[in-house]
């Protein structure tokens, strides 16, 4: 029966966010902005470069870039940037006691609020940002995924990534319960998940010697993994690294649990 | 002088009550740590890329410092314009303000104010040095000036857009996200080599917000890459009009305000 009460708040979650449209296509326009920068940017060391041919042996072309670059911006909305705002009010202002009171898991209580609101931006956003993308004068255009297979095994990879960016928003809940070391280890957290998602630089351009580590570490996941697969820049391994989210979003879901159960042993209820 | 000792002491509370938290340090590192990743992207592409032309890593690095820098000073001492939009004219905090005999626009100018903002400025401030040492520049008086002019007529710059982000949410109460083009977005635009910029986004950056005026032109002028002193001297100027620009329009946005809230 407990899983009505769940999927129930996930409804109310997702159709609560849905309606600010307005505020979403007016944030689209960063995203779009953001994405056309970054092309041309690419496009010059692409062309103009004195190593014209080094993305190439690096496994990624301009296409495949430009590509790259359109579907990093639909799922970099989906990265937790914060503690989700509504749960760091109730830290703060001390409902979290309320929330204490439901008999229901708070754990997956939060997971399954904070997994609404990944999912709403992809919705208004990131629709918009993708119909821009594909709309786009050909230098600048989202392409097609490399193949069939490839595009689902995307899908599959964007689940997955929205799974793992949920259970890491959990972590950082269970963290942030602790309310007098305040947003700083948060924000440090979110930064170094934000890097080494590949949102600042597909990680196959970052240095060939990082790359096997750079592949195995969590925040992949993220972003890099659903692109590579998009782009097919990393066609044979798929369902190894779709293990390899799920290896992740285990660790964090455990890690997330372990600390919460700890922290609320002795939580400070502040406000009144 | 009342309003800067005002000013002054709206920092001092601020800055006393975000020490209270045990881990305000880590907000420190982790702005430092953001100005230390946020070029590392570029920096990447230029050892795997190499050049271009005559654009080197140093150059682009230079521009780039030199805005970040600007957006940080801007970003430190007048926040509280900033998140004003959300803070105040949403919960209709800002008829609280409208009662105190004081400048409006300081009191929403020192409604926030974190430390930990300020190692922006200091990181960007680092690498510009670092950069101009690496093209061997002279540290005559006149480039010290040009510099510094720089980063005045920039911190005025991101102050305007602050400026005009209040003064527009007085008509649009919410959604102002698309502004972030004239914060976060615009230092991006320093990322490209000034050539390469697409001459739509350099009209934009130079005659509406200017940008590359308190950017590119400064250094071009102190490096010698072909650009007169004067352009370089432009960034004080620029800036101002761009902040008394932003001010106009603020003060039209106060005097449509009808305040929101409950």
């Amino acid at each position: 029966m407990k899983i009505r009460a769940y999927l129930s708040l996930f409804r109310i979650q997702t159709i609560a966010d849905l309606q600010y449209r307005l505020a979403a296509l007016a944030g689209a326009t960063t995203s779009i902005f953001w994405a056309l920068i970054e092309i041309t940017i690419f496009t010059v060391f692409y062309t103009y470069s004195d190593r014209t041919d080094a993305g190439l042996q690096a496994g990624l072309s301009l296409r495949q870039v430009v590509s790259y670059v359109w579907l990093g911006q639909l799922l970099y909305l989906m990265l937790p940037i914060a503690v989700d705002s509504e749960i760091q009010a109730k830290i703060e202002s001390g409902d979290v006691s309320l929330e204490l009171v439901r008999p229901i898991n708070l754990y997956t209580h939060w997971f399954t609020k904070i997994a609404a609101r990944r999912i709403t931006p992809l919705c208004w956003r990131g629709l918009t940002v993708i119909i821009a993308g594909l709309c786009m004068p050909q230098a600048y255009r989202f392409g097609p995924p490399a193949s069939l297979e490839g595009f689902l095994w995307t899908l599959m990879a964007i689940f997955s990534a929205l799974f793992l960016a949920t259970a890491f928003g959990c972590l950082l809940c269970a963290i942030r319960l602790s309310i007098d070391w305040g947003n700083g280890p948060i924000y440090m957290l979110v930064l170094i998940g934000q890097v080494f998602s590949g949102s600042y630089l597909p990680l196959q351009l970052w240095p060939q010697t990082w790359q096997r580590w750079l592949f195995l570490q969590p925040f992949a996941g993220y972003l890099d993994i659903p692109c590579r697969l998009y782009v097919g820049s990393m066609p044979e391994q798929a369902a190894a690294v779709i293990l390899l989210q799920w290896f992740w979003i285990a660790v964090f879901v455990i890690l997330g649990k372990l600390l919460m159960a700890k922290q609320l042993a002795r939580i400070i209820v502040q406000g009144g | 002088m009342q309003s800067f000792r005002l000013y002054g002491k709206y920092l001092k509370i601020h800055f006393l009550s975000g020490l209270q938290y045990k881990g305000w340090f880590l907000m420190t590192i982790q702005v430092l740590f953001v100005v230390i990743t946020d070029p590392i992207g570029i920096l990447f592409l230029f050892s795997r890329f190499g050049q271009i032309g005559v654009w080197s890593v140093e150059k682009v690095i230079l521009i780039y410092a030199l805005a970040v820098t600007s957006f940080g000073l801007a970003e430190s001492f007048v926040r509280g314009l900033d998140i004003f939009p959300w803070q105040m004219i949403r919960t209709g905090n800002f008829d609280r303000l409208l009662l105190r005999p004081c400048p409006l626009l300081l009191q929403a100018a020192g409604s926030s104010f974190h430390i930990h903002r300020l190692s922006r400025s200091f990181g960007g401030l680092v690498a510009a040095i670092w950069c101009l040492r690496l093209q061997e520049v002279e540290p005559t008086l006149l480039n010290a000036l040009v510099i510094t002019l720089a980063l005045c007529g920039g911190f005025l710059t991101y102050t305007g857009v602050f400026i005009l982000t209040s003064g527009l949410a007085f008509f649009t109460i919410r959604s102002l996200d698309w502004i972030y083009i004239f914060t976060n977005a615009s230092y991006q635009v320093a990322k490209c080599p000034f050539d390469y910029v697409p001459r739509l986004l350099r009209n934009v950056f130079t005659f509406f917000m200017p940008m590359l005026v308190v950017s590119y032109y400064p250094a071009a002028a102190v490096c010698g890459w072909g650009q007169p002193y004067w352009k370089g001297l432009l960034a004080l100027p620029a800036g101002l009009t761009f902040a008394l620009f932003a001010v106009s329009i603020w003060r039209i946005g106060v005097r449509h305000y009808q305040s929101t809230g409950s």
